[in-house]
């Protein structure tokens, strides 16, 4: 066996060259040189032993630099490795062994396979998110006892009421409370006790009025209800402001808040655990969330509105009364973009409400003196120095049936 | 000097390079991080393992190369493993913060402190990952010690840096550091590090004088104006005027606080470069493996140069994204004007600025992995050499392959580094 063979040999004689062996259990170098016979490779020693044969069925490519093909075996407990530098070896091996992969179509495939299978894992989630998430949290809210619904709606609290009190207001930051509001408490408590007669709720509701200039009223879970001031200066009539109250004893009664929680934890599930925390992925994330949610909130807006229909009319109230509010608020400009950004679609809830409501004469659900105490609930502030917010004196001035631009 | 030791020929049996064309690298980081997006994050466990085997296979160590054997699958298999285990974890953590209201300070702090605990012990059995799986001359690097030891000596370690204003901190890495490299072997030549913390500690006083420093000053100077008797006074009484008694005790010093602000604020970002070129190179020259001992010639103003372009790059990043930026919402703008519907225009304009961040944030994060830390790896593999280097040539295998569960816990907790 020379390398200097006659022409006719030379075509069958197996491809040689130059490599370097590891034998996997010394780091020692060896430069061999290697056979590429018809079933594996023969690695010779510098003086000619054969030192191992490789078959080409268990032959592994490694990561290498450029210009080297670096083989290991499959099934290896050692890391014995060959590596060969020399061009026409190199190429001779790959020619015979099908496993190495050669110009890696393989590996290509596969990581074809891997982004189309993640596509089909996007799709499946995002559909899960839209139709799946909610489903399973209206199932599973009522399970979550009303205790737990409390405690959770107390937990909310002291961090809801801290970022509303902007102005550090304190315990003054409640409407009604000292002697000066004790007449519009009483209003508002005449009020809210005939929506929650009408209602027959499992739990006790409680309702505050709060020192916030902007339109808005919102639902804990568990029962607690916020009622801005600047909500109470732009209602005309006591049922209007009740058809709000009802609106969010709706919430209450579908047990939306809990329900938030159970949504915004499976989103968060979804997207944050079992997809990736990329560079830049938070905001994705986020803005899938966001949509999702108001998707989500949308629809409990909408059976909330239902449900404020239904037991306004239980109460013996104008069931309209909360499409007059909206609308009014609608078109006061820059309170409607406040209103929008929690409230999509004002117009076809207003139309919606319109639509399941029947028109008639009600009488006012409060009288005018209380109406007129439930006005005043905010207006005289407590000896604290502090300034009323701006607009309150004149919307307050207003009597209820003035008209406010 | 410093120019002639760069050019000057390496001695081959004692010489680190590396052989990695940038070009080459920018590709595969570039498709990748495309693919990430595409895939929302699924694809980084094929990008991480190309980027490994990249940076691996091209540095050569006495004339051999490294080799990363490791799989994109055992990665994903290792998340998904910290997943489960994290899944629970969150949930508990949920509930009690239910049961003990949402405000209380001290959960907050223990699950801090818990989640900290698991980032360390994340990265200890990552780097016992990343190392069973490279591979030199036929045989493989290997990591013992127990995690939760190194994750507890870690989390006091930031105790004490934090307690003594970062003046610790080169003692507690050069004891994190031994401790590492004690436990990590190469077949069975076991691994050392001799970086010492007092020469860390000199080299790096000068920068905290002038980062830190100043503002220990100014603290110092503001409290010394403060009447701290009339203070209590006040505040016991409960005087709204608190507030202002104090900003007038402290008005002369303000302007003093102001300056010491402004030096902390200008040389903090002056001297990253300094600080990490000092870190690289104390922590290079400190490596050990039995009688080989690693050198490093790394020079400041080289590290200078890696955060330059750096600097250069998010510039141009920058200017690309405004320029698309500008052109797609004007582009819409006047398609919509076309169209008037207002919540079109909402939607378009959000969608292009979701973009344009998501190309922005990955677009900066794929130029930091190739100029930062591929640079820097690249920097500290050309300017170190091995003295005793012989010792590499009779080393015997131990050791075996280990699971991926730390760089799968690592990656679900956001710790994960190269």
């Amino acid at each position: 066996m020379t390398l200097a063979a006659d022409p006719p040999a030379a075509e069958t004689a197996p491809p040689r060259g130059p490599a370097i062996y590891f034998d996997g259990t010394c780091s020692a170098r060896n430069d061999v040189s290697v056979e590429a016979g018809t079933a594996g490779l023969q690695i010779f020693s510098a003086d000619r032993h054969l030192l191992d044969e490789w078959l080409y069925a268990e032959l592994r490519r490694q990561a290498a630099p450029d210009g080297v093909l670096r083989l290991g075996r499959n099934g290896e407990t050692l890391l014995a490795r060959l590596e060969v530098r020399d061009a026409a070896l190199a190429a001779a091996i790959e020619d015979r062994a099908v496993t190495l992969d050669r110009g890696g179509a393989a590996e290509r495939k596969l990581r074809r396979k891997v982004v189309i299978l993640s596509l089909a894992a996007v799709v499946s989630l995002i559909f899960t998110a839209i139709i799946g998430v909610p489903v399973l949290a209206t199932r599973l809210t009522p399970l979550i006892p009303v205790s737990v619904e409390q405690k959770l709606g107390k937990a909310v609290d002291s961090q809801i009421r801290a970022t509303l009190d902007t102005k550090h207001l304190g315990s003054a930051f409640v409407c009604g409370t000292g002697a000066s509001g004790a007449a519009g408490q009483a209003a508002l408590d005449k009020l809210v006790g005939k929506l929650k007669t009408a209602a027959a709720l499992p739990y006790p509701l409680r309702v505050d009025v709060v020192r916030r200039a902007d339109f808005n009223a919102f639902a804990l879970p568990g029962g607690h209800i916020y009622v801005f001031q600047g909500l109470i200066d732009r209602a005309q009539s006591p049922d209007e402001l009740a058809g709000v109250l009802a609106h969010e004893i709706g919430h209450v009664a579908h047990r939306d808040g809990t329900r938030t929680v159970l949504q915004t934890a499976g989103l968060s599930f979804l997207f944050g655990m079992m997809l990736g925390d990329f560079f830049g992925g938070g905001a994705v994330v986020i803005a899938a969330k966001t949509v999702l949610r108001s998707s989500y909130s949308r629809r409990a807006e909408a059976a909330a509105d239902t449900y404020s229909v239904v037991l306004m009319r239980k109460a013996g109230g104008d069931p309209r009364a909360l499409a007059t509010i909206l609308e009014r608020v609608m078109a006061d400009k820059d309170e409607g973009i406040k209103v929008l950004a929690d409230h999509p679609d004002t117009k076809d809830r207003i139309v919606a409400i319109n639509a399941s409501a029947p028109a008639g004469v009600t009488t006012p659900l409060l009288g005018a003196a209380d109406w007129a105490a439930l006005k005043q609930i905010c207006a005289p502030l407590p000896a604290s120095g502090i300034a009323p917010a701006s607009g309150t004196a004149a919307a307050s001035g207003t009597p209820a049936g003035g008209g406010q631009k | 000097m410093a120019t002639i030791e760069i050019l000057s020929p390496i001695v081959p049996a004692a010489a680190v390079r590396f052989l990695g064309n940038e070009d080459a690298y920018w590709r595969l980081r570039i498709k990748g991080a495309a693919l990430v997006v595409v895939t929302l994050g699924i694809y980084r466990f094929w990008l991480a393992t190309d980027a490994r085997r990249f940076l691996w296979s091209n540095t050569e160590i006495s004339g051999d190369t490294l080799e990363y054997n490791g799989l994109a699958t055992e990665l994903l298999v290792g998340f998904l493993f910290a997943v489960a285990i994290l899944v629970p974890l969150y949930m508990v953590f949920a509930l009690v913060m239910l049961e003990l209201g949402m405000v209380a300070i001290k959960p907050v702090l223990i699950g801090f402190a818990l989640l900290a605990l698991l980032g360390e012990y994340a990265l200890y059995r990552a780097r016992r990952y990343r190392l069973t799986r490279t591979v030199f001359r036929g045989l493989r690097f290997d990591q013992h010690g127990s995690p939760w030891r190194y994750a507890c000596y870690a989390l006091v370690c930031w105790g004490i840096v934090i307690v003594t204003l970062g003046l610790a901190y080169p003692w507690t890495q050069a004891f994190l550091e031994r401790f590492k490299m004690r436990n990590t072997s190469y077949g069975d030549l076991q691994g050392g590090f001799e970086g010492s913390g007092l020469s860390l500690f000199l080299r790096g006083l000068p920068m905290w004088l002038l980062i830190v420093g100043p503002i220990v000053v100014a603290l110092g100077v503001l409290s010394a104006q403060i009447d701290w008797d009339a203070l209590s006074r006040l505040l016991e009484k409960g005087d709204d005027d608190a507030a202002k008694m104090i900003g007038n005790m402290l008005a002369p010093g303000i302007g003093i606080a102001i300056a010491a602000a402004c030096i902390s604020f200008i040389a903090l970002p002056l001297l990253y470069p300094v600080f990490q070129a000092v870190k690289l190179r104390w922590w290079i020259s400190g490596l050990r493996f039995g009688e080989v001992a690693v050198t490093s010639r790394l020079r400041i103003r080289q590290v200078y140069r890696v955060y330059l372009r750096l600097l250069l790059y998010l510039f141009l990043l920058g200017l690309l994204a405004s320029i698309m930026g500008g052109m797609t919402v004007f582009a819409v703008v006047s398609i919509v004007n076309l169209i008037h519907n207002a919540t079109l225009t909402q939607v378009a304009v959000g969608a292009i600025s979701l973009l344009l961040y998501v190309v922005v944030m990955i677009g900066s994060s794929t130029i930091y992995q190739v100029i930062v830390a591929a640079g820097l790896w690249r920097l500290g593999a050309d300017t170190a050499a091995l003295t005793g280097g012989q010792a590499l040539d009779g080393v015997r295998a131990t050791g075996s392959a280990s699971s991926a569960l730390g760089e799968g816990l690592a990656d679900a907790l956001g710790v994960g580094s190269i």
